[in-house]
């Protein structure tokens, strides 16, 4: 038997340096080797790590808190592995594990942060059987590949109660999240924001605007973004739970900075959903055992490099890369795009490969018309769907240009823009403009 | 001249989009100087259907549709006088299969508002692609997306348009849609109007006749980005 996970190691490692060579991603392509030939990898693999395993899920949010929470444990002077680049289904994450492992395939690791695919979950769970999950929101996402956000959660409290001990972080303020972790039976620890703190756009889409206990309409106090929020329902009293690590003092501008116990939080980032990604990756060591004394060292230092409000410097034009997949996503950058008061200039791409989604009518749920401001004085249209986001556009009264080479979009603003530009990219998109971006950041002018 | 829009039970019903439609609706009335407004009812509001001149009915998830159906007996006569009397109305996906006699599931089978002679069964698998018809009312291509998992048997009546690519009503007959006096049922969104200014128009003319009382010529808009974006879709799926 171990004999079969050496060569299940070699192959995947093998195949993983050739791909690498090629220049290709080749990440699930080892994982999908390893599998092959020894199709319990994954168990021999991942029991041998020493003090638990975290899996992060949600919709929106989970590459960044899982590399965020994978370096606090670092932090804390702890051995981890993690599927750093998102890949997030089975494969992928047999391929963190193999490519992690040593050629007798020993693995040397205290902890695993594992960011999974919610529908891949019943795939990946029952072998690594999680210690912890987090959970970080709910929202609709491609609902072409997982049908209604109802049987997302279906899976999820499926899972929960298949490992009865994984205790679950949760987001407290999201009513869906909140509702699985309490319904599953499940220990679990809760983080959230307890008072408002920006003004959360009226006509947003809600997700789960009915009581899951009951059916009833829930009540709001008060909104953050999305559904997120201050919820109870006046029938049953499902009601947002006591948060055990709440974000209190929270300020957005070009810093986020906020308290939570006794510490004060700072970090380098536009965008208020951000507060959730560091305050579950908090939350996440703090339940974990640690006091959190070096989470702000950690904070300073982290620079996620996966496109995620990744800067550029391009010839003079500062360029910042965001990843933006679905409404409630694209509705957050949209706002913390508009935090910046200065002139900019705007491009969007949009692409509906099979990892996008390939039904895009989940464009018209974002709230676009707030990028009809003075301070945006260009967007940009790009990607395989340009032609339905400058229509998407037009219904909201912003003119667009229309060019669908994501990297002649780019140079075309580099050249003629204002010297601030904002890329907005879905999933396909962002690895590709990216290369663009790191290409062009190279080249001399 | 004005339009008003009825949006049934957006809280419940609002999947894939739904809203485009709306605003799709409202822009083209007001680009041509057509006041329009829209009124979104919630499950305990009463619905006047005489104040309304076009009907939307969207789509949402089983659970949610369960919620609807109890709530759609109670307007169900309503409803039937208004389609009767040639209302205008545009039910899509869920709100397709709502207008039928029932929906079959394995879980049981919900009663639907009878309004057109239509029933649904659930198949197996989901129909899930980009889909392109062609309809003899309107010279373009009607493109969207479906995302069904209910096959939907129309009968004898005249289905929306003939499939081009995509699966359409029951994945078989070759048809999608259903066009009943001035009710257009149909598993497409994407969503359905901006894509398909012909259809939009089609819907506020109606409207305007059927309120005012005679033929009302719309003023003709640039649709030049409809049908640039409508193409591309047409082209990348059918034309190759």
């Amino acid at each position: 038997m171990k004999i079969r996970v050496m060569i299940a190691v070699t192959a995947a490692k093998l195949a993983g340096y050739i791909c690498k060579k090629m220049g290709r991603q080749g990440v699930t392509w080892a994982g999908k080797i390893a599998l092959g030939i020894c199709p319990d990898i994954l168990e021999q693999l991942s029991s041998q790590v020493r003090k638990g395993i975290f899996a992060t899920c949600g919709t929106n949010g989970k590459t960044t808190t899982n590399n965020m929470l994978c370096a606090a444990l670092e932090a804390e002077g702890q051995k981890v592995i993690c599927n750093h680049t998102g890949s997030n289904m089975l494969n992928g994450v047999v391929a963190a594990f193999v490519l992690a492992a040593k050629w007798n395939g020993k693995i040397d690791a205290d902890y695993a942060c594992i960011e999974s695919d919610e529908a891949s979950t019943r795939h990946i769970f029952p072998r690594i059987k999680p210690d912890y999950m987090l959970l970080t929101n709910l929202f609709r996402d491609q609902l072409d590949r997982y049908g209604e956000i109802d049987i997302t959660m279906k899976i999820l409290e499926e899972m929960m109660q298949k490992i009865p001990d994984m205790k679950i972080i949760v987001n407290g303020d999201d009513a869906l999240s909140a509702y699985l972790a309490m319904d599953a039976g499940n220990p679990y620890v809760t983080y959230g924001i307890s008072k408002p703190v920006i003004q959360s756009a009226a006509n947003e889409i809600r997700e789960g605007r009915f009581c899951k206990r009951c059916g009833e309409k829930l009540e709001y106090g008060f909104y953050h973004y999305s559904q997120l929020g201050d919820y109870h329902c006046p029938k049953c009293g499902f009601a947002r739970p006591e948060l055990n690590f709440d974000a209190e003092d929270v300020k957005v501008g070009d810093q986020l900075s906020f308290r939570v116990e006794d510490k004060h939080i700072v970090a380098n980032y536009k965008g208020f959903y951000n507060v959730y990604n560091i305050l579950a990756a908090y939350a996440a060591v703090r339940t974990a055992g640690f006091a959190g004394d070096h989470f702000q060292d950690m904070l300073q230092k982290f620079n996620p490099e996966n496109g995620r409000m990744e800067q550029f410097r391009i010839m003079g034009t500062g360029v910042t890369l965001n990843l933006a997949k679905n409404p409630a996503g694209f509705n957050q950058n949209i706002s913390a795009v508009m935090q910046d008061k200065s002139p900019k200039d705007i491009i969007i791409a949009i692409n509906d490969n099979a990892q996008d989604g390939t039904d895009i009518s989940w464009l018209w749920d974002v709230d676009f018309d707030l990028l009809g401001e003075e301070s945006i004085r260009s967007i940009t249209v790009s990607g395989i769907r340009c032609q339905d986001m400058r229509l998407r556009l037009k219904y909201v009264d912003i003119p667009s240009i229309l060019e669908g080479d994501v990297e002649k979009a780019i140079r075309d603003r580099v050249k003629d823009g204002v010297g601030n530009l904002y890329v907005l990219v879905n999933y396909t998109a962002l690895f590709s403009t990216r290369n663009i971006l790191k290409k062009l950041e190279g080249e001399k002018s | 001249m004005k339009i008003t829009i009825g949006h049934l039970y957006p809280d419940l019903l609002n999947l894939y989009g739904d809203r485009g439609n709306i605003q799709c609706l409202m822009k083209r009335c007001q680009w041509r100087g057509i006041e329009a407004e829209t009124i979104p009812f919630e499950l305990e509001d009463e619905i006047d259907f005489s104040k309304l001149d076009i009907v939307l009915l969207g789509g949402g998830s089983d659970r949610e549709q369960m919620l609807v159906c109890e709530k759609l007996k109670e307007i169900q006569k309503d409803f039937k006088a208004y389609v009767e009397n040639y209302g205008v109305v545009i039910a899509i996906c869920g709100g397709y299969q709502l207008l039928g006699n029932y929906y079959k599931t394995e879980q049981g089978t919900m009663k639907g508002l009878e309004l057109v002679d239509l029933y649904t069964e659930q198949g197996e698998g989901r129909l899930i692609d980009n889909i392109v018809l062609q309809s003899d009312l309107f010279d373009m291509p009607i493109v969207g997306f479906e995302n069904h998992g209910g096959r939907t048997y129309i009968k004898e009546n005249k289905p929306l348009g003939k499939v081009l690519y995509g699966a359409g009503n029951d994945g078989k007959s070759g048809y999608e849609g259903v066009v009943y006096k001035n009710v257009i049922g149909t598993y497409l969104h994407g969503p359905l109007l901006p894509k398909n200014p012909q259809l939009a128009d089609w819907l506020i003319s109606h409207a305007l006749e059927q309120k005012y009382g005679k033929k009302i010529e719309l003023a003709p808009l640039d649709d030049s980005q409809e049908k640039e974006a409508n193409e591309y879709v047409y082209h990348r799926f059918v034309r190759g």
